[in-house]
């Protein structure tokens, strides 16, 4: 069994090495509280930084499967501010009035639909149509926030205080505990389909040699839909906790989100070429990210030099990431 | 890179952050002050920025820490619940946007830390002090100052005006619109034939006047609700040659070359309102609660403001 | 004229050379013989520049010499043909020939036509009459082969190696290569060859080196030496070739295709009996692997008609062929077959995975035992069934991608030249599997280039020539010449 462990650390062990890094740099650099307790290792500010890096977290679970499959999807940033639109203007605008679990489940399942819709669109243009996911990924990405700000007239839809539903959604979807269980649980499910499911397997083999696969006689179309249309529906998600948090359906928010997505996944290890990578290795790669932001902040680091450093830790984790994956020197 | 040399790597990682961190250690400061700006990007923001860095500096037992928000509400939540961890004494929020940032203030008066609105507010009032501005009172003299404009050109109160909005949901926004209206929904005759959002950003502002520059012909008054912004619709207009056609007003009358007062001196702009930076009166109240503890501030502390004009456009005190 | 002292070269912990010394000598053809990882390869790659030696000495015309890359290599005037084609699909012929060749590219800055007419020549020595503007992506596997040839053939090189170079060709062909190789070596230029084809080595070779087991075994001049002496210095025990017992047919008709037209074939017929092994015959560009295409549903047929057993079969996708039964074994493990990076056992369940699992679960123990099942049928030397499929053996690597087909219980099965690149051990459990399946009851289609393996071990044999079927021979009567005649267009006088 601990033999099993190290040789799993040899070969995948580089994001662990690094988040390892990251916490005791935290502490060290970490300033004091004016009670004299380490700011950085404070249970408040730990959590703090889960809930922060739970949307990207959410998508970035999404994102692995689709560059597995050697996609990509640029869209996850615009379906999220979509997604935060259409539910605050459920809740808001398009009440259909009835208990408060109707309206909140409403206005979720409306997001989520989105979301899954504008994947669906995705996954059949590239599958069908043959476009690259590079490319039609981008026109959704202009397409959709377009869309997004014209549904809302351009206007930030702010949610309700208090008792209202949209109140009892803001808070219940900003909530450390919901948040994070959520993601906690997407990720452990999102690592049971890609270890543990025919799905899985063929999204694997579909990334690594779609032509052998295809000679396999695998539904490589149907495969890379499900993913695309999942990514979209995850996206979507994330979008809902970003409008609890944000207290608004902004159409102009989650530029970016896709790049910190896809840093992620990359960091976490898996490679953009395709067939190799891992939730666990996603879920370190975002707190990774999420650690380094805040050992920045901690520090008042200038916000632009923090994207510098983030762009230099995205470098040296994928230059860690080739020496280690050896004779076959793929990326 | 094989184990060992990630051990050694491990080993001088750990050595100079130590190094680091002890010397960052001696902390002369008995109290520290978070200061929250939203966009550090804007000029009335950066003297917000200067007078604060300058106030609070006098006070050697202060420490002083800003934030950059870079107009993302997000990201400012983000920033406030890092500094709720730090256990500041006193946070002074100037908050993006009412509703996102609501939520956040509670928590941080819920942990025990003051906290004072600078000049825009949030929904719920969880806040300890406002330091605002009637920006409503303004827009009523910007709107008088645009009717009486309006009558010395036309011989009555008549013409065409062009809105351009900063973000939607700060305070000042609505209530600046609210006070021009109230002055001129009076006048049949004096319409506002398009209002366009610039998000207090100049570029944006002069996009956003190309645009309409196009569409419009008859142009009297563009009423910027921001100095930047009227700046930014001058240039779109001078780039097209019709800046002569219609008077700029604006909204900040900072000091300095770039200010709104040199601006209205300099004919760019024909009227402004100062806008006050408030970091006085938070400075002044911030203050007393660090070092009173029994002291309850106002709910809310209103700060006056004056009309500009090229008769009275001097420095401002 | 090249020669090499005391070379040693290790990659992680495998020893591919030990301490091996060579010479080559100017203008003779020199053999390199030895089964699939004996270091011949490297060898050639050392000695090229392509991959550095860890120690030992390379001296050209008696002068030590240290390869900085390929390109110095070849600029000393070194070439080498390599035997996985480093060509580029996307670019034309004429591109592919032009790169690294210093004369063909200062044509390709005057004009496309003028590196066309530069590339003409080139590939006339060859025997390719093409296009040279066509892209190389539409072209077979033997085609890229000549390619390969013919860009050696231009850079003027004065030693060329050349690596399994007729592994994807067709016997006339080989014979413009031999051609070919006499006139260079007339000229002074020295060949080392690579490869493991006896008669083909004995035919056209000086002298012969042996590798076993990255040393270097013995040289000897052709005449000095015989087949079974090289043999069994390569295998290092005695060996003798015997061909696989044929199994009878039993004769119930399992496929049937009525004048069957595709992009590339045009009014094939023939029928399929279970426990049949037919046969497919034809030179470069004839269809073999059409028909096997259009049986596998990835080329659109377009006229005629396929039945199997009693019902029409039209697959749209290989997906629709696996479902109905129809196996193909491809022509290019590496890219059609199989997925690298994955393990022995995902490699081969892959086809087979809805059947060890439960709404989409996968049951791994069920998984691994099938597995090892499959493999241990195709008699698979593996050390851990959990390693890359991509550390096997070319040999061990086409019974994992057959172990992977058998797995789905097909009826019928397609190979597409099974044995090319593989070691003489590995062919002979192949030809004694395909034996097997056909003794079970399927029903095997079976491409290749080498004749006497097809009469040896098909029932029948289909020859093509430019995608028409101009007979089915009986392979009990039938002879080289017999084949050799259809592929070259000639029609029997009986068929």
């Amino acid at each position: 069994m601990t033999g099993n462990l190290w040789k799993y650390l040899k070969h995948h062990g580089q994001p662990f090495i690094g988040l390892l890094l990251i916490l005791i740099l935290g502490t060290i650099l970490s300033p004091r509280a004016t009670d004299g307790s380490i700011v950085f290792l404070s249970l408040g500010n730990l959590t703090d930084v889960l809930l922060q890096q739970t949307e990207i977290g959410i998508i970035a679970l999404a994102m692995t499967f689709v560059i597995i499959g050697a996609g990509i999807d640029l869209s996850v940033g615009s379906v999220l501010a979509l997604s935060a639109a259409v539910s605050a203007l459920m809740l808001m605008v398009w009440n259909p009035h009835g208990p408060a679990v109707l309206q909140i489940g409403l206005a979720i399942g409306a997001s989520v639909l989105a979301g899954a819709l504008i994947g669906g669109l995705n996954g059949l243009v590239i599958t069908r149509i043959r476009l690259q996911p590079f490319v039609m990924t981008l026109a959704t990405m202009i397409g959709v926030r377009g869309f997004t700000k014209w549904l809302t007239g351009n206007v930030n839809v702010d949610l309700g205080f208090g008792d209202v539903p949209s109140g009892q959604f803001a808070e219940l979807f900003s909530s450390k505990s919901f948040a994070i269980t959520i993601w906690i649980v997407f990720a452990v499910i999102a690592h049971l389909i890609l270890s543990r499911t025919v799905y899985g397997r063929y999204l694997r083999a579909i990334g690594e040699n779609e032509r052998a696969a295809a000679y396999t006689g695998l539904p490589v179309r149907g495969v890379r839909l499900a993913t695309y249309i999942g990514c979209g529906a995850l996206a979507a998600f994330a979008g809902l906790i970003h409008a609890a948090r944000s207290h608004q359906g902004n159409p102009n928010d989650g530029v970016g989100y896709e790049l910190d997505a896809i840093a992620a996944v990359v960091i976490g290890g898996t490679a953009l070429a395709g067939g190799r990578g891992s939730i666990i290795g996603t879920v370190t790669g975002t707190l990774v990210l999420g650690l380094l932001t805040n050992v920045l902040r901690l520090h008042m680091v200038d916000s632009n030099l923090e994207l510098m450093i983030k762009a230099v830790i995205i470098i040296v984790a994928v230059w860690l990431q080739r020496r280690s994956s050896g004779a076959h020197g793929e990326l | 890179m094989n184990f060992k040399s990630w051990r050694r790597l491990l080993l001088i990682l750990v050595g100079a952050g130590w190094v680091t961190g002890c010397t960052s250690e001696s902390s002369p400061y008995k109290y520290t002050v978070v200061f929250s700006q939203c966009n550090n990007a804007e000029p009335y923001r950066a003297a917000q920025n200067a007078a604060m860095k300058k106030l609070w500096g006098e006070q050697p037992d202060v420490r002083l820490v800003v934030m950059d928000a870079q107009q993302d509400s997000v990201r400012q939540i983000a920033e406030i619940e890092t500094a709720i961890r730090m256990k500041p004494q006193l946070i002074i929020v100037a908050p993006n946007e009412r509703a996102p940032l609501t939520e956040v203030m509670k928590r941080a008066t819920e942990a025990h830390i003051a906290v004072i609105c600078l000049e825009r507010d949030i929904v719920e009032p969880d806040y300890t002090s406002w330091i605002r501005v009637d920006n409503r009172a303004i827009g009523r003299m910007i709107g008088q100052f645009v009717v009486d404009a309006l009558t010395k050109k036309y011989g009555e109160p008549k013409g065409n005006i062009v809105e351009i909005a900063g973000l939607k949901g700060v305070e000042a926004e609505t209530n600046r619109k609210l006070g021009a209206h109230d002055v001129w929904d009076k006048y049949p005759n004096i319409k506002v034939v398009t209002e366009s959002v610039a998000n207090w950003s100049q570029s944006l502002a002069k996009d956003r006047m190309t645009e309409i520059l196009s569409a419009v012909s008859q142009i009297d008054v563009v009423f910027g609700r921001s100095d930047p912004m009227a700046i930014g619709a001058y240039l779109a207009a001078r780039e097209r040659g019709r800046e002569k056609e219609m008077i700029f007003v604006g909204i900040d009358g900072l000091s300095g070359k770039a200010g709104g007062i040199n601006q209205v001196r300099e004919g760019l702009l024909a009227a402004t309102c100062v806008y006050p930076l408030c970091v006085d009166k938070a400075v002044e109240v911030g203050t007393k609660i660090l070092h009173d503890p029994a002291f309850v501030p106002e709910k809310q502390y209103t700060i006056s403001s004056r009309l500009i004009t090229p008769e009275t456009a001097t420095e401002s005190p | 004229m090249l020669e090499c002292r005391n070379i040693h070269k290790h990659y992680g912990g495998v020893v591919a050379l030990k301490g091996v010394s060579w010479k080559l000598l100017p203008g003779e053809v020199h053999a390199l013989c030895g089964e699939n990882g004996a270091g011949k390869s490297t060898l050639a790659r050392i000695l090229c520049g392509i991959t550095a030696r860890d120690e030992g000495a390379i001296l050209l015309e008696g002068r030590p010499v240290v390869w900085s890359g390929p390109v110095a290599a070849r600029q000393a005037g070194l070439g080498i043909i390599l035997q996985e084609l480093d060509l580029f699909a996307h670019l034309s012929i004429a591109e592919n020939l032009a790169i690294g060749n210093a004369r063909l590219e200062a044509s390709a800055w005057v004009s496309p036509t003028a590196l066309n007419d530069a590339a003409r020549p080139l590939l006339h020595d060859v025997g390719l009459e093409l296009d040279p503007a066509s892209p190389l992506g539409s072209l077979s596997v033997s085609q890229w082969q000549l390619v390969a040839i013919a860009r050696v053939l231009g850079l003027d090189a004065k030693i060329i190696f050349m690596d399994e170079p007729t592994s994807a060709l067709t016997d006339d062909a080989v014979e413009r290569l031999f051609g070919l190789i006499r006139r260079l070596k007339a000229r002074g230029v020295a060949i080392a060859y690579v490869s493991h084809k006896m008669n083909e080595i004995f035919r056209i070779c000086d002298r012969i080196s042996v590798m076993r087991d990255g040393e270097m075994i013995n040289t000897a001049t052709c005449a000095e030496t015989s087949i079974d002496q090289v043999i069994q210095q390569m295998v290092g025990r005695a060996v003798t070739t015997t061909r696989g017992e044929k199994i009878l047919a039993t004769g119930r008709a399992l496929l049937e295709a009525r004048q069957v037209s595709t992009r590339k074939l045009r009014d094939v017929s023939f029928t399929l009996a279970r426990g049949e092994i037919l046969g497919v015959a034809g030179l470069v560009g004839s269809g073999r692997s059409e028909v096997g295409r259009a049986l596998f549903g990835l080329s659109p047929v377009t006229d005629g008609k396929i039945t199997l057993e009693t019902s029409d079969y039209a697959p749209r996708s290989p997906h629709d062929a696996v479902a109905r039964g129809v196996a193909l074994v491809p022509e290019d493990r590496q890219r059609e077959g199989l997925i690298p990076g994955m393990s022995i056992r995902q490699n081969a369940t892959l086809a087979s995975l809805s059947k060890y699992s439960r709404a989409s679960w996968i049951d791994r123990g069920q998984e691994a035992a099938a597995s090892r099942e499959a493999l241990a049928n195709c008699r698979t030397k593996f050390a851990d069934q959990e390693l890359p499929v991509r550390s096997l053996s070319g040999g061990n690597q086409q019974k994992v991608l057959i172990g992977k087909w058998l797995l789905t219980h097909p009826k019928v099965c397609f190979f597409d030249d099974p044995t090319r690149g593989i070691d003489i051990g590995a062919k002979d459990d192949i030809y004694r599997l395909v034996a097997e399946l056909a003794g079970k009851g399927l029903g095997v289609i079976w491409v290749s280039s080498e004749l006497p393996e097809l009469l040896a071990n098909a029932h029948r044999i289909l020859v093509l020539y430019e995608g028409r079927c101009l007979g089915i021979l009986d392979a009990l009567s039938a002879t080289q010449e017999d084949i050799m005649r259809l592929a070259t267009g000639h029609r029997n006088s009986l068929s």
